[in-house]
């Protein structure tokens, strides 16, 4: 399989690697669990999916260090002991597979901290890599940006696939430029759903503003399907 | 046995049994009793169950009551009137109660001043809305008559202290029957009424039906079963006593040739003639659009003589107030007209209405006939209702409802069966009552008409769901909704919340909401939820006469532009009314005849002189039928009981058409039509678009799919398998997979003191659907998902029919080419396509997308 890249990183899955890095953002750990005081009873399903994705993706890259771009858990309601074990249990994994981990504060990562400050890690508000500036992407930061590629997570972003009555979201990758610098828009690691739909919802991470310019790169299953741009693939659907 | 009631009692047997203060008051008030009564009171007296169909005005309240109004006087007379519920009477709306509740008054307390003493018979109506105040005074002096609607009944029957008020009940009334029992909420009460058996040992029921066939069935679905027999059950049918005055009417002499705007206009003034020419007329249309549409332009027709003084709407998507207003109105005769789409079909007391007018057609011959009761409400009175039609098909439709409904044959209801989803609600409720024993709990269960034949394993399989079996035991006590104890038998509630969860979720109809529609700025009206959940960016849809381009949805809130040329969602969709099955094989049988006579060389003149006779109708209704069908006759060949005609047809661009004349209704040609296409989409991997409507189906493509071949794989046999393969990747199923997820409880309306929007349950009803399919494709509430697509939403057991019917050679196949379509093919095809199948894996389906996006880019670059 020939490398796929943006801006030089390289898609693997829903993953980026850069060099011994492995970046990948918004797991969203515990979302059952806000589903269920939404009412939805749906039991706890994606933890084991995450843990065997990455393992696979592991196995392709070798990286020594790993980087969560944000939302590694969802939401911190009580913080009960069920609720704690799998934002444990994950970084412990990791600890295992990676040499190094590298925790990106998140929107939703109020009390990740404390996770973390137990095991010996911290929470960074952004991180760099290479030429490569990582950060979630809910905020721009008060500092200058010295790198050329920025890289955020949190918009989870999809690509919906009408024929008839049939629809079929994929994750994709957004591929675009912020100012004079170029973005790189990753998709969510979490399998509760595929994310939102780029063509039918605004943006809304503050780094975003037309994205029509965009490109899409979706990926399923490690295959990499380039879509062009936004703009596009709208006046395709509106013929 | 179930039987119908031949004898009619004499006024002195009668008398001989009510207490002497009744007949004091009943004498006082009327002359003799109706026909309803003199069938229903002895058996309702004795104790019998009866099932009464009869027509309005026919003194329903009192054929239900007057013996049991005796019997409490009685008691009381011997003060032997306890503190408990004796009579249990359940509509399907509020507002019958309070109708009926009002209707009571008058004999009780004419009752009492008779006795000249304190009788203290107590009625009261417990509904949703009922207030807590009046909910513990209802604990401390139970009400003798208790009025209420199925959800309710079932709340107080875990409600641990009224419970107790009630487990001696004698009688239960189920009004408007008909409407209950041939939807999910009906069969939610049918358990309702076991689980209040189980707690209060048998009672008398009573069922209060409109016009409705077969009778006998409706009177299993009221009684149930004891020992896999139905029980007793007295059938008294008395709709003939009221005479009808129906007519179909065609606005223009010649509705094959009168373009759509001279249409238009003569409907407009023929409904201001007929509105004019009576006191206060009731317009039926079929949808909410519809009746919109109408009361605009009677307005903005003839603004002298219709305003929002004497023109109101009526139907479900107004707020609660407009809709009571139009009600109050109606009473006190303020209003000339109101137009309705469904919503003043049942029994609610809208006052004097003296003529019924039908805006095309009520797709069957019992919903006409239920429609067209609504006016004359004195009993000697006619009930009269005109039927306006449309087009040429609707006339032929519409005539032969006509002729239906005059000779007294009436479509078959259709009630739902093994419904697993309001099963999980039932049980739910059990176990909240008390601890059960599996078995016991499943010959409860069976008794009910709609589980009699409820598989053991489907049984368990709710207990297996609702035990929460289906996730990792650790967390387990956040799902499982009850206990089961496979060594012991038993199962019992989980969990102390149950009786709140279980109060504040049941019901069985699902939460629907509307979106608004806005265009630059401006609120333009609203879309149904399942209409938003379709639509993808760049569609188009005609909202209010205008075509309008989806943009994007933010929550309830929909964005659009103003966009032209024709509509890429039909607007038919979602809202519009299915012909009854029976009611188009009786047009298929008028077809044969028809052609047979063609055959034959009959004149123009013998064969209009038949169609007159047979069908009841006006000459230029004639005249157009017999246009009509001579030029399908003259053109192919008339598609009838006997002849399945398939039309290969060439469109525009060399585009195929397989046209199949099924007139079987949109429910069976849904099913027949996707089980047809997923066929060809396997076999030839090519998109195949799909156009169904009640006289048949397309399928077209680009190239040769080979229509008719597989149509012919096709049996009553593997149709079923087919079509649910078939279904797998489509909204409805999503849509209807949550709403049964909702009934079942594992999605909450209200959890935790929220409200959850119906916005925010769709989403999740994705995930769920998801996780589900994942986990056991077997899983009961998909299973019950794919059950109400393909049973409820869709006709299969038709389906199966039909295909019997080509598998005996029956019906025959016959084959035609044509280069432009035929008359009976024109409206079909002339209808843009409802949905392009494909069958193909989900990476597949990405990679032709893909595809797609990627050559047409290209294309344009």
């Amino acid at each position: 399989m020939k490398n796929e890249t943006i801006y030089g990183a390289k898609i693997i899955d829903s993953a980026l690697q850069i060099g011994d890095y492995l970046i990948i953002s918004d797991l969203h750990l515990g979302y059952e669990q806000a589903l269920n005081s939404d009412g939805l009873m749906v039991p706890r399903f994606q933890y084991k999916k995450i843990v065997k994705r990455l393992k696979q993706i592991t196995l392709r890259t070798h990286a020594s260090t790993i980087v969560v771009n944000g939302d590694l858990k969802h939401v911190f309601g009580r913080i009960t002991r069920q609720e704690w074990k799998e934002a444990e249990d994950f970084i412990n994994f990791l600890k295992d597979e990676f040499r190094d981990i590298i925790l990106i504060k998140g929107n939703h990562d109020n009390f990740t901290r404390f996770i973390a400050e137990k095991n010996d890690l911290e929470v960074e508000d952004y991180s760099s890599v290479e030429n490569y500036f990582i950060i979630h992407g809910d905020k721009i930061p008060l500092s200058k940006i010295k790198q050329d590629t920025i890289i955020i997570g949190h918009e989870h972003p999809s690509l919906g696939l009408k024929s008839g009555e049939r629809i079929e979201k994929i994750k994709c990758f957004l591929k675009g430029r912020w100012q004079s610098k170029n973005i790189i828009v990753m998709p969510s690691f979490n399998f509760i759903s595929e994310g939102s739909d780029v063509l039918h919802e605004k943006s809304i991470s503050p780094f975003l503003d037309d994205i029509s310019e965009f490109e899409v790169l979706g990926v399923e299953n490690f295959e990499i399907l380039h879509f062009g741009k936004i703009k596009d693939i709208i006046e395709f659907k509106n013929r | 046995m179930i039987e119908k009631q031949t004898k009619a009692s004499k006024d002195e047997e009668i008398y001989k049994i009510l207490h002497p203060w009744v007949i004091k008051w009943f004498k006082d008030k009327f002359d003799t009793f109706t026909e309803s009564q003199r069938y229903s009171i002895m058996d309702i007296h004795r104790g019998n169950n009866v099932l009464v169909s009869s027509p309005t005005g026919s003194g329903k309240t009192l054929t239900a009551f007057l013996s049991i109004i005796s019997q409490l006087a009685m008691l009381s007379d011997m003060e032997m009137l306890e503190d408990k519920v004796y009579c249990i009477y359940i509509s399907p709306l509020k507002a019958l109660d309070n109708d009926i509740e009002k209707n009571l008054e008058e004999p009780l307390s004419q009752i009492e001043k008779i006795a000249g003493k304190k009788l203290g018979i107590r009625k009261a109506v417990r509904t949703g809305d009922t207030t807590q105040y009046m909910r513990s005074k209802m604990l401390k002096t139970p009400p003798h008559i208790l009025i209420t609607t199925p959800e309710t009944l079932s709340i107080l029957l875990c409600a641990p202290k009224f419970r107790e008020k009630i487990n001696d009940v004698k009688y239960v009334i189920v009004d408007e029957i008909h409407s209950l029992a041939d939807n999910k909420r009906g069969v939610h009460l049918s358990l309702t009424l076991e689980r209040l058996q189980n707690l209060a040992g048998r009672f008398t029921r009573i069922g209060l039906s409109a016009t409705v066939h077969p009778l006998k069935k409706v009177a299993q679905y009221l009684v149930g079963f004891e020992d896999d027999i139905p029980r007793d059950c007295k059938i008294v049918d008395v709709n003939y006593v009221k005479q009808l005055d129906m007519k179909v009417l065609c606005p223009v002499d010649d509705i094959i040739n009168s373009d759509p705007e001279e249409m238009n206009n003569a409907t407009y003034e023929l409904l201001d003639e007929l509105v004019q020419s009576h006191k206060t007329t009731l317009i039926f249309t079929n949808t909410r659009s519809g009746t919109e549409s109408v009361v605009f332009n009677l307005k903005k027709r003839f603004e002298d003589k219709y305003n929002d003084d004497n023109i109101m709407a009526h139907h479900s998507s107004l707020s609660k107030k407009l809709r009571l207003e139009a009600e109050k109105k109606l009473k006190n005769g303020d209003l000339k007209v109101v137009v309705s789409s469904t919503s003043l079909e049942l029994g609610i007391d809208i006052g004097y209405i003296d003529l019924v007018i039908l805006v095309s057609s009520p797709k069957s011959v019992s919903r006409a006939l239920q429609r067209i009761g609504r006016s004359g409400h004195k009993l000697h009175e006619r009930s009269k209702g005109r039927i306006i039609v449309v087009d040429r098909d609707d006339l032929v439709e519409c005539s032969l409802i006509l002729k239906n409904a005059l000779e007294g044959k009436i479509d078959e209801i259709n009630i739902p069966q093994n419904c697993l989803d309001v099963l999980s609600q039932q049980i739910y409720g059990m176990a909240i009552e008390s601890k059960h024993d599996i078995d016991t709990a499943y010959m409860m269960i069976k008794r009910s008409y709609c589980y009699s034949n409820l598989t053991e394993n489907d049984y368990l399989s709710v207990l297996s769901y609702l035990a929460g079996e289906y996730t990792d035991l650790e967390d387990r006590y956040v799902y499982a909704k009850i206990w089961v104890d496979y060594d012991t038998n038993m199962f019992g509630k989980r969990g102390k919340l149950a009786r709140m969860l279980y109060s504040t979720n049941i019901g069985t109809i699902p939460d629907r909401s509307s979106a608004r529609v806005k265009c630059a700025g401006q609120v333009v009206g609203h879309v149904e939820e399942d209409f938003m959940e379709k639509l993808q960016r760049g569609d188009t849809f005609v909202l209010g006469g205008k075509i309008y381009r989806f943009n994007y949805a933010r929550g309830m809130t929909i964005n659009v532009t103003p966009s032209s040329g024709p509509p890429s969602i039909p607007s038919w969709f979602s809202e519009q009314l299915p012909l009854s099955f029976d009611l188009a094989l009786e047009i298929q049988r008028f077809r044969a005849i028809i052609e047979g006579k063609f055959q034959y060389g009959r004149t123009k003149e013998e064969i209009m002189e038949f169609i007159e006779e047979y069908l009841y109708v006006d000459h230029n209704a004639v005249n157009s039928i017999y246009e009509y069908f001579r030029e399908q006759y003259l053109f192919a060949k008339i598609p009838s009981n006997k002849t399945l005609l398939i039309e290969h047809y060439k469109g525009f661009g060399d585009r195929k058409f397989v046209v199949f004349h099924t007139c079987f209704g949109r429910r069976v040609n849904d099913a027949l039509s996707r089980a047809v296409a997923f066929i060809i989409a396997k076999k030839y991997k090519r998109d195949v678009m799909i156009s169904i409507s009640d006289n048949g189906f397309y399928l077209s493509s680009e190239g040769k799919i080979g229509g008719l071949e597989a149509f012919k794989e096709l049996t009553s046999e593997n149709v079923e398998d087919i079509l649910i393969k078939a279904i797998d990747k489509t909204e409805t199923l999503a849509g209807r997979f949550r709403h049964c997820a909702g009934r079942s409880l594992m999605i909450l309306r209200r959890y935790k003191g929220n409200e959850k929007s119906v916005s925010r349950q769709q989403i999740k009803g994705k995930i769920l659907l998801k996780f589900i399919k994942e986990l056991d494709n077997d899983f009961s509430i998909l299973k019950e998902a794919r059950r109400e697509v393909i049973e409820d939403f869709m006709d299969v057991k038709n389906a199966k029919r039909v295909l019997k019917m080509i598998q005996s050679g029956q019906l025959e196949i016959k084959k035609i080419d044509t280069r432009i379509p035929s008359p009976f093919a024109f409206n079909l095809v002339s209808q843009c396509y409802l949905d392009v199948l494909k069958y193909e894996e989900r990476i597949e389906f990405i990679r032709r997308m893909h595809q797609a996006i990627i050559n047409q880019i290209n294309a344009s670059t």
